[in-house]
This record gives C-alpha cells, structure tokens and sequence, in this order.
C-alpha cells in the first residue's frame, strides 16, 4: 500500500512532464483556460448586465467575487472527471501491468490538487495586485482546498467504477458537471435564486466549500465550523463508499477493460 | 520461485454489462461460465526456463495474466518470490512524446524500480539498448525494433526474479536477439527464472528446461521439451486431420492426365508421429495412390522444398529401381522412409506419379506443396545450415618431426 501510494507521487511527477511536453507554453495553458473565462465572465456579467455587489465599494467586487469560485470550480470538476475517466485512459497499461488502479488515481489527486494550489496562488496575487484587504484568515484557505479536493477525488472513484460498465457515463459526467457548474452560485449571487430554489443551494455540497473561499476573498471572513463540519463527514462518507466499492468492483473491471 | 497451486480462472459471460452489476450487489445468478484456466498447479525453480505451449484458446494468455496479477484468479494461489516482469507486448506504457531517457524512467517506475534503482541503472540501460544519442529523442521518432530494445534493456536491468517472455523476442535484428539471449542466459545462471511463450517449436527446445503443455485451459503435460513437443504437435495433427483437404486432384497446384492420381500425401516422425520432427528423426512419407487404369512401370517421387521454394531434395522410385505396376480401380502406398538429417525451419514437399525418369514425357498427376512439415530441434549433436553431414572429427597433437 505505502509502495504503491509512493508510486502515486512519481507518477503525479511523470504526470506534470507528460501533460506538457511538446508544448511551448507549457504548464501556463492550465492557468490560462481560467483567467479567460474570468476574463469573459467579469465582461459580460459586470459590465453588460450591470451586475454589481452591494456590500462591497471596490469597483473589482464582481471579479474579487468570481475568482474564488471559478478557480475552485475548475479544480473539481477537472479533478473528478480525470479520476472518473482512469480505467479507460490506462486500460492498456491495467490489462498488462500490475499496478493497482488507485496509484493512478492518487497520482492525479496530487496533480490537480497542486495545480490548484498555484491557481489559488495566482487568485490572491489578483487581490494583491488591486490592493485588495487580506489577512491571516486567508490561511483556512488550505484545508478547505483538501477537503474540497478530496470530496472530488472520492466522487470520481465512485464514477470510474462505473464507467467501465455504462460506457455512456464518460459522455455523462461532462453534462453532468457542466449543470451542476450552473446550479451552484459561481458566476451568479446566491440571493439571486435562494428565495425561489433554496434546496438548489442548501443541498449542494460543492456550495458549501465555494461559499468559504468567497467570503473570504470578499469579507475576510472566518469560515463556519458547522458547515466545515458537515463538509468533513460527507467527504468522509463519500470516501468510505468508494473505498467499499473500490475493493468489491476493481476484480471484476479487471476482466472486463 | 514461483509456486502456482490450483488456479482456475472463470470468466462469467453475461448478456450486457447491467447483469453483471446486478450480480455483484445482488444475490441472483446471471451469467454463463467460460473455464479459461482449470486447476492448473505447477512450481517454477530457480535457474529454470518454464515453456508454455498450447494451441490458439488453450489459456496461455490468461495463465501468465494471472501470474503476473492483471487478473484475479477465481480459485487458487499463486505465491511469487521476487519480482515479476513481463515482457508482454514491448513498449506498453511508453509515453510518445517523451524522451527515450524520461521513458526509461517513466517504464521502469512502471514495472516496480524506484527513481534511485533506475538512476543507478540508467547508463547500463542505454548501453545495452544501443540507442546512443537517440536517446534524447521522442519515442514517436523510434523504430519498432529500437522500442523494443529500450524496452528489453529496461526489463533486463529492473533485475527480475522471474521474466516472463512472450513471443517478443521475434522483433529486432539478429545481432541484438543473439545479444538478449546471451544476457539471458547470463541472468538465469545468476538467480532469474524465465517463463517464455512461442509457437516456435525450435527455440523452445533449445531454451527451455521443461515445457508445460496447455490444451483448454488444463495441464495436459509438464516434464521434458522433446516429449511434450511431441505431444503438442499430436494434438496439432489431430487438428489438421479433422481439417484434411479431402481432394488433391483439383487443387490449383496439381495437374496431370489423372490416369492414376495421389490420393493422399502424409508424414510421420516416427517419435513425433506427427508432422513436426527433430532433424535426425526417422520419419515415413506416405503417398496414397488410386489407378484408373492399368500402367506398368510407374514412377512415384518427392521433393522436398525449402521456405524459399528451393528444391533441397527429390528421389523416386525410378532412381531406385524400384518397380511400380498399376492394376485398374487399385489403391496403392509408396512410402519413402528415412532419417530427415536437414536444419530446421518449415518444408513443403512436392509428390509426383509419372513415367520413366522424369515428368516430361506421360505425367499421371503432379502436387506441388501436397504437405507443409516442420523440423525443429535435433537429435544428436547441433549443426547449422541446411544440410546435416556428418563428419567425424578428430583432434590430435602434431609430433614436431612431421613439421
């Protein structure tokens, strides 16, 4: 188990090399994608719409507002879909050597997660370079961020185990996420549907860590310990139920990939 | 080494993937059983190559995913001292962009080195590989046979216990396969056993120490190379004969007037009693004959081809004074028996029913290519070449007076 989670970290390097090789700009595409889209999205939504945030005076409030959620949106979806996508991406690798299939899924949780971290990184360079207020809550930033990184990995294992089985998932999930992407208040206020949809809000678990990194970039403010505890037991569960499904299913993906 | 105890794989066949997760959650039965590897027990010593042979389904495939642990047996054990490495299918698990340097590192993590290990190794890896410069060069600029001499080179120095190898050897030139036996044989006198798969009847016999034979998923025999060759090629012709062309006469490569026609052309080695013998074997060529009308003095030969379509022997009855009478609606044998002293490889043989010396003149019937036979292995001492003489050699000191 350690020998093979060790293998986790060099493949999480090999992963890094691999990715970007042949590619003059390298690892930049990764933060690229994201500072377009936050680039489209503060133009459209703040400028054409007019949306503007009360409760802070910055003229950046809708981009301070947007950042957050959208770097962390990009970090889950991309990490669960990679993890959901791994018996089809190495089954060629599986079928003929034997390395278990969750070295290669940890290797991507590694990946994601440091990409995240140097996009989170960037985020607060942002707020930096506007001279926006930042102080030692921004630290709770980082558990959040695991939390958050392996509710998305735990979620993907349970949808690689099905993949191989209901080949039309690998089309699923990118719909999939794409709608919750829509449900979930990134690029939009909160209020704007609670009143109408408050289950829409309240049953979203990826609302729960986006909500911390917003009122944190936007308020500073101290995250909530219930809502942190929450997080931690469905992350947790979710992770016992992949695990449980891991160990009952990967035998017979074995015979069928 | 490695301990195989009463392995069976089953795989369960199901109408569409939905059943088999029916099954896995509830306790109804969906599936049909497919046997692939039925109680199969064996030990691999150390220093020992294990050949496995088996016709096309016979379970060789499964049984070496099995052993090295792609696939979860249904029953059984395998317990394995040291590590594996298969060389299945070369070159899986190398990245195409990549260096062929950041590929040895890429495939030797993925074959169980450490980044240390391989660090170690990596100046002896490229040596063997004889990439050379190539090297720094992405994998899509190789050839195939320089991909598999990274990979062979990486296989050989992740220092397995056991190496599995499975017909892979057939690519690459002749310098470097004779260059990977010799490093072979040179880690097997060290510690390595090797498990090797091929249908090339030859090299088995030269390689292995004992041969395993699989024939529908069960161990039909383990033990000796000659005897269980024998046995396989057994099971072949009892295939072939199922299959047996049952005219000659209209086949494209036969003419003649068909007063009298070859029925029927076999070979028999007399240990094989089958159609692929050692060189040196005593072996029976039978050419089964029908006559349609009476013919006296008759020839009957045979020649026996190469790969190349190159004529290495012909004789006849004529040659050999033998006289041949055909009486009308009479079925007749010829049967041409000697020891086959040629080299090994595949051989066609050509069967003829004319008059006189040759075909010219009143030609009966003439097959060309009426039998595929192979030879692989030899009794007695090795040759090269095509041709098995057999010289006396003798070695003595020279007295300096005869200088």
């Amino acid at each position: 188990m350690l020998k093979n989670l060790a293998l986790a970290f060099s493949f999480a390097k090999r992963d890094f090399k691999e990715r970007y090789v042949g590619m003059s700009f390298g690892e930049l595409w990764y933060l690229i994608s994201p500072l377009i889209m936050i680039f489209i999205y503060t133009v459209i939504f703040s400028n054409f719409m007019k949306m503007k945030l009360n409760i802070t005076d910055s003229e950046y409030a809708y981009s301070i507002y947007l950042v957050p959620g959208l770097l962390a949106w990009t970090s889950f979806s991309t990490l669960l879909n990679r993890v959901a996508l791994i018996f089809m991406e190495k089954a060629e690798l599986l079928k003929k050597i034997n390395v278990p299939a969750y070295s290669f899924m940890f290797s991507i949780l590694i990946t994601e997660f440091v990409l995240f971290l140097i996009s989170m990184t960037l985020g607060i360079g942002f707020l930096v370079l506007i001279d926006y207020h930042i102080d030692f809550t921004f630290l709770y930033l980082l558990p959040v961020m695991i939390l958050q990184s392996f509710f998305a990995f735990a979620l993907g294992v349970v949808f690689a185990l099905f993949v191989p089985f209901f080949r039309d998932l690998k089309e699923v999930i990118p719909i999939f996420l794409q709608l919750w992407f829509w449900v979930t208040p990134i690029v939009y206020l909160k209020d704007m549907i609670y009143d109408k949809y408050p289950y829409i809000v309240d049953l979203n678990p990826a609302y729960i860590f986006i909500r911390i990194y917003q009122d944190i970039f936007l308020y500073a403010k101290t995250p909530d310990f219930t809502k942190l505890f929450t997080a931690l037991l469905f992350t947790g569960a979710v992770l016992l139920t992949a695990a449980y499904l891991y160990k009952k299913m990967v035998p017979l993906i074995k015979d069928i990939i | 080494m490695l301990e195989v105890k009463n392995l069976t794989k089953i795989f369960k066949i199901y109408k569409n993937n939905t059943d088999r997760l029916k099954e896995l959650f509830f306790k109804k039965s969906y599936h049909k059983e497919f046997v692939a590897n039925k109680d199969i027990s064996f030990d691999l010593f150390q220093k020992e190559t294990l050949g496995i042979i088996g016709l096309n389904g016979a379970g060789k495939s499964t049984l070496l995913k099995l052993i090295v642990q792609v696939l979860e047996p249904t029953f059984g054990k395998i317990i394995s001292h040291g590590r594996v490495t298969a060389l299945l299918e070369l070159g899986t698990g190398f990245n195409q962009e990549l260096s062929g340097y950041e590929n040895i590192f890429l495939n030797g993590t993925l074959i169980g080195m450490s980044s240390k290990e391989i660090k170690n190794k990596i100046d002896s890896i490229i040596d063997f590989s004889e990439l050379g410069d190539y090297i720094k060069e992405p994998i899509l600029t190789y050839s195939s046979g320089m991909k598999m001499r990274l990979a062979f080179s990486i296989a050989l120095f992740s220092e397995p216990k056991i190496l599995i190898v499975d017909e892979a050897l057939s690519v690459g030139d002749a310098h470097f396969q004779q260059k990977c036996t010799k490093a072979l044989r040179k880690r097997k006198d060290k510690d390595m056993s090797i498990i090797y798969v091929s249908h090339d009847l030859n090299s088995l016999k030269l390689l292995c120490d004992r041969v395993m034979l699989l024939h529908k998923g069960e161990v039909v025999d383990i033990g000796e190379p000659e005897r269980v060759i024998n046995r396989y090629n057994f099971l072949i012709s009892k295939i072939n004969e199922k299959e047996q062309k049952p005219v000659l006469k209209r086949s494209e490569n036969s003419y003649g007037n068909f007063d009298a026609e070859i029925k029927k052309v076999e070979l028999r080695g007399d240990e094989s009693k089958s159609n692929i013998i050692s060189s040196g074997e005593n072996t029976k060529i039978f050419v089964k004959i029908y006559s349609y009308k009476d013919v006296d003095n008759v020839t009957v030969g045979i020649a026996i081809r190469d790969k190349f379509a190159q004529e290495i022997f012909g004789t006849n009855t004529y040659y050999h004074h033998k006289k041949v009478d055909l009486k009308r609606d009479e079925s007749y044998v010829c049967i041409f028996e000697t020891k086959m002293n040629i080299g090994v490889g595949k051989y066609t043989i050509t069967a003829a029913l004319h008059t006189n010396e040759n075909h010219i003149d009143n030609c009966f019937h003439w097959i060309d290519n009426a039998l595929e036979f192979e030879i692989a292995g030899t009794v007695g001492e090795a040759f090269i070449g095509l041709c098995r003489l057999e010289p006396k050699i003798s070695f003595e000191k020279v007295s300096k007076d005869d200088k």
